[in-house]
């Protein structure tokens, strides 16, 4: 169950705020939120992954007002708690497939490399279908290779949360739905939530809940 | 070791920036050393030489000329003088003199024309073939004799050029006997032979057909014009002879090898008459002042080193810096992903310290190939004197 | 048994090893190696290295004889153009000894080649007589080098080389008395020689000698027969040298001509029989016997 109530946040300088009275997500929902560019929907998806604190307000995650939380605190929570996708896939060109995956949990605070993890990525790869593709670096990989690769990264520390900013934008419609399909199965087998942002109107259906961003915040740029 | 994983992927999947930095610093790194130490070992070595050779005797004028002349068969060699000057001091019983010869080369080697003396005094040892015995032989230093690839039963050909502006000088074809074991010293990379055969390049001895008539008188005159053989073999050794008085016969220096402590005293005290033309020089002092000014020389280079590495240290860290924020979207991925300051300070260090580690170990690497080969250098570098 | 029958087989062996192990002395001709072996003694051992029949003077070594010569720990050279080789061989100076080196005022010239090569002008050759040796004082003066140079070597104790310096030179004075005696009829006279080798010889004793070429014990054919009857109704002489001992009919033919003939060895290799002194006493005592 995550919360939002009265958050608050504006960039130091100004131009630009965001204002979120109230949102209520439901453990495992699918929500995707979409409107026009600029409207604050990537900085919500940081606040809510804790890679900034707001101004004001809390965001609530299964009980913890994250936005409370002390730095570490949050980083640790960040890398064990939330699995991230981005819309250029953020792969690592010197790395393998594999370690690419298996990063968060090199880096990440207070996570191993365990061999339980090691599984998981192997499992992770064969439901997406890369398992051949292991040994191989990113730029070898085609787009939707990569994307299905940071889709494991993403998964891999078994999160609660998945974010997902613009993650098919770069993908042809067949390669996104394929992309999607895989998502949303892992996102339901490891039972986590999964917040969207996007463009893409198309999409839009599949997901549980799509919300309009000016509906949400009632605050224009 | 996560870090350490991470950073040597990094520098394996950029192995070109890689062994440019490692390259670069590894010769910031040993290049000061390998200077100083290779300025330290030609010290030593042209100490040790001087040490080695107690007294020279040669012409008044440049005492360094003479004494680098005399130990390295250096082109600036002081004016000759004659073999009186080392007969002097045999018939002085004071010291052993061993004249050299050093006016004429082959090609780069300089040709040494000297007595047997000198290979026992310098403790040379024939490492192949045999010590030349009669006019025309030669042996080859261990380092001339690489360079050339030659041996035993092969030829060298004087130079026809000379730096006495002797008339009569041509080419001599030496015939090579034997090759002397490495010595570390100049020595190896001259041609040795006996001082008579190099007056024979000087012209001052030659061989020629024997057309002889006597006279109403007894006396015999050979036809003018003969022709000169410029290669001394078994057929016509026998017709080579040497004309003039040969106390008369010019010799760059005369080594000296004195009895004792008392005799070298004894004899440095008869040339020290400013009027005489000639002088004795210890090498030992001539040299330890060139080495003390290679000293200042040192201190000028350790402080150009100080700056040069200072500023080349520089630049590699700007490089490295600029190489880490061309790599900012990958570290704000680990921020995203949960990566805290930590461990991007860790991965960075752990790049640097692979780096550095690299870095020392090629120096390291460098700094023992010039120390294994130092001697062979050091010969060399006194060599680009000549 | 068998460590006595080697024990005794090691005391048989000592000496050779000795001689192994003495110092080596080379020299050029035998008066030099006789004068290193009355100095010396046993203390070295004399390299003589000319195969017989071969004249010293024109020896040619081979480079194995020159490499032997180079490991002697002293080289004794004649000097005075004696030994020719030794001007074109490589040898160590500090070991070397010439022993005419202090002789080159009382050297007696020979000969001048005169040649030219091209632009460079003309240039002699004088050339010297080198039987030093032949006349006892200028021996003595070689003994001395000799023994000059055993001392420097460090061969030979300076005052052990006095003491067998004394008797030697005590000789060689003994032979020049005696060679006074002998030569004393023919002061002034012309004495003729089958060689040219007593220039010393003459000169130390007040004659002068008129040297034909033969060969050595050979019969000389009729125009050498010819020119020495020339030579001695030229000179007058009364006295002829022989450098080897001639063939029977050689000797009877001299005589016919009125010169009575002695054998002189000429030393520069050992005599056939005696020693340096003892051969030259026989000489001298032969022409003493032949009178005026």
């Amino acid at each position: 169950m995550i919360r939002l109530t009265d958050l608050r946040f504006a960039y130091p300088g100004g131009g630009f705020a965001l204002n979120v009275p109230d949102l209520a997500i439901a453990r495992g929902e699918r929500l995707a939120f979409h409107g026009p560019s600029g409207s604050g929907k990537t900085t919500l998806l940081h606040l809510l992954a804790g890679l900034m604190p707001p101004d004001a307000g809390r965001i609530e995650i299964d009980g913890t007002d994250i936005a409370a939380l002390p730095d570490r605190a949050r980083r640790a929570y960040r890398a064990a708690r939330i699995g991230f996708v981005f819309q250029n896939f953020a792969l690592l060109d010197h790395l393998s497939a594999r370690e690419n995956i298996l990063y968060p949990c090199r880096i990440g605070a207070g996570l191993r490399l365990t061999r339980a993890v090691r599984a998981r990525a192997q499992a992770l790869a064969e439901a997406c279908g890369i398992a051949d593709k292991l040994d191989r670096k990113p730029a070898s990989l085609s787009g939707g290779e990569q994307q299905r690769v940071a889709l494991c990264r993403a998964l891999v520390t078994g999160p609660g949360l998945v974010l997902a900013d613009e993650a098919t934008g770069n993908l042809d419609p067949a390669t996104r739905d394929l992309i999607l399909d895989l998502l949303f199965d892992r996102v339901r087998e490891a039972g986590a939530t999964l917040i969207t942002v996007t463009h893409d109107h198309a999409i839009l259906p599949r997901f549980d809940r799509a919300v309009d961003f000016a509906d949400l915040t009632g605050a224009a740029p | 070791m996560n870090a350490l994983f991470l950073a040597f992927a990094y520098l394996r999947h950029n192995w070109a920036r890689a062994l440019i930095l490692v390259v670069a610093g590894a010769l910031i790194l040993s290049v000061p050393v390998v200077a100083r130490m290779l300025i330290g070992a030609t010290q030593d070595s042209l100490t040790a030489r001087a040490k080695a050779t107690p007294l020279i005797l040669g012409a008044r004028g440049s005492q360094l000329d003479l004494a680098m002349g005399a130990l390295y068969f250096t082109d600036d060699r002081a004016e000759p003088v004659t073999m009186q000057a080392a007969e002097d001091v045999w018939d002085s019983g004071l010291a052993v003199p061993i004249p050299l010869l050093t006016a004429f080369r082959t090609g780069e080697a300089p040709i040494v024309g000297t007595s047997l003396d000198y290979v026992e005094f310098r403790g040379l040892e024939i490492a192949q073939g045999r010590m030349f015995a009669v006019l025309g032989e030669a042996v080859l230093g261990a380092g001339i004799a690489a360079q050339l690839g030659l041996g035993p039963g092969d030829t060298v050909i004087s130079s026809p050029e000379n730096l006495f502006d002797l008339d009569g000088v041509y080419p001599l074809e030496l015939r090579i006997t034997g090759v002397l074991a490495p010595s570390g010293t100049p020595d190896d990379d001259a041609v040795l032979t006996d001082i008579k055969t190099t007056w024979v390049i000087a012209g001052i001895g030659h061989g020629h057909d024997d057309v002889v008539t006597p006279d109403a008188d007894g006396n015999v005159t050979a036809d003018a014009a003969l022709v000169q053989f410029n290669r001394i073999t078994p057929d016509n050794i026998d017709s080579f002879h040497f004309h003039g008085d040969p106390d008369d016969y010019p010799v760059s220096a005369v080594l000296l090898d004195p009895h004792d402590d008392r005799s070298a005293l004894i004899l440095r005290g008869r040339y020290l008459d400013p009027d005489s033309p000639t002088r004795i020089v210890r090498p030992d002092a001539v040299i330890g002042e060139l080495v003390e000014r290679i000293f200042r020389i040192r201190s000028l280079l350790d402080a150009v080193m100080v700056i040069v590495g200072a500023s080349a240290l520089a630049a590699m860290g700007l490089a490295l810096f600029l190489a880490w924020r061309l790599r900012a979207p990958e570290m704000q991925t680990a921020f995203r992903i949960g990566a805290g300051r930590l461990a991007i300070a860790r991965l960075a260090a752990a790049e640097i310290a692979l780096l550095l580690v690299a870095m020392l170990a090629l120096a390291a690497g460098i700094v023992l190939v010039v120390t294994s080969r130092g001697d062979g250098l050091v010969a060399w570098l006194l060599a680009l004197g000549r | 048994m068998i460590t006595r029958l080697l024990a005794a087989f090691l005391i048989l062996l000592a000496p050779l090893a000795r001689a192994q192990d003495r110092p080596v002395v080379a020299t050029v001709n035998y008066p030099l190696a006789y004068f290193t072996e009355r100095l010396a003694g046993d203390a070295v051992e004399v390299l003589f290295p000319v195969p017989d029949g071969v004249d010293p003077a024109f020896w040619r070594p081979g480079i194995a004889d020159i490499a032997t010569i180079q490991q002697a720990d002293l080289i004794v050279l004649n000097g005075a153009g004696y030994a020719a080789w030794t001007t074109r061989a490589s040898l160590p100076r500090s070991r070397l000894v010439d022993t005419s080196r202090g002789l080159q005022d009382r050297l007696i010239e020979t000969e001048t080649v005169t040649h030219s090569h091209g632009a460079d002008g003309a240039h002699s050759h004088a050339a010297v007589a080198s039987h030093v040796w032949l006349d006892p004082a200028l021996a003595m003066v070689q003994a001395d080098a000799v023994a000059g140079g055993l001392v420097r070597a460090g061969l030979l104790a300076e005052d052990s080389a006095g003491a067998a310096l004394d008797p030697l030179k005590a000789d060689l004075a003994a032979l020049d008395e005696a060679g006074r005696a002998a030569f004393a009829p023919h002061a002034g006279q012309v004495i003729l020689a089958s060689h040219p080798r007593y220039h010393y010889l003459a000169r130390a004793h007040g004659v002068e000698v008129s040297a034909l070429d033969w060969g050595a014990g050979e019969m000389p054919d009729d125009d050498q027969w010819r020119a020495l009857s020339a030579l001695v109704s030229d000179t007058g002489a009364t006295l002829f040298l022989w450098e080897a001992a001639p063939p029977p009919d050689a000797a009877a033919r001299l005589a016919e001509l009125g010169l009575t003939g002695v054998v002189y060895p000429s030393l520069g290799w050992a005599p056939e029989t005696g020693d340096f002194l003892s051969a030259q006493h026989d000489a001298l005592a032969a022409i003493a016997a032949a009178g005026g």
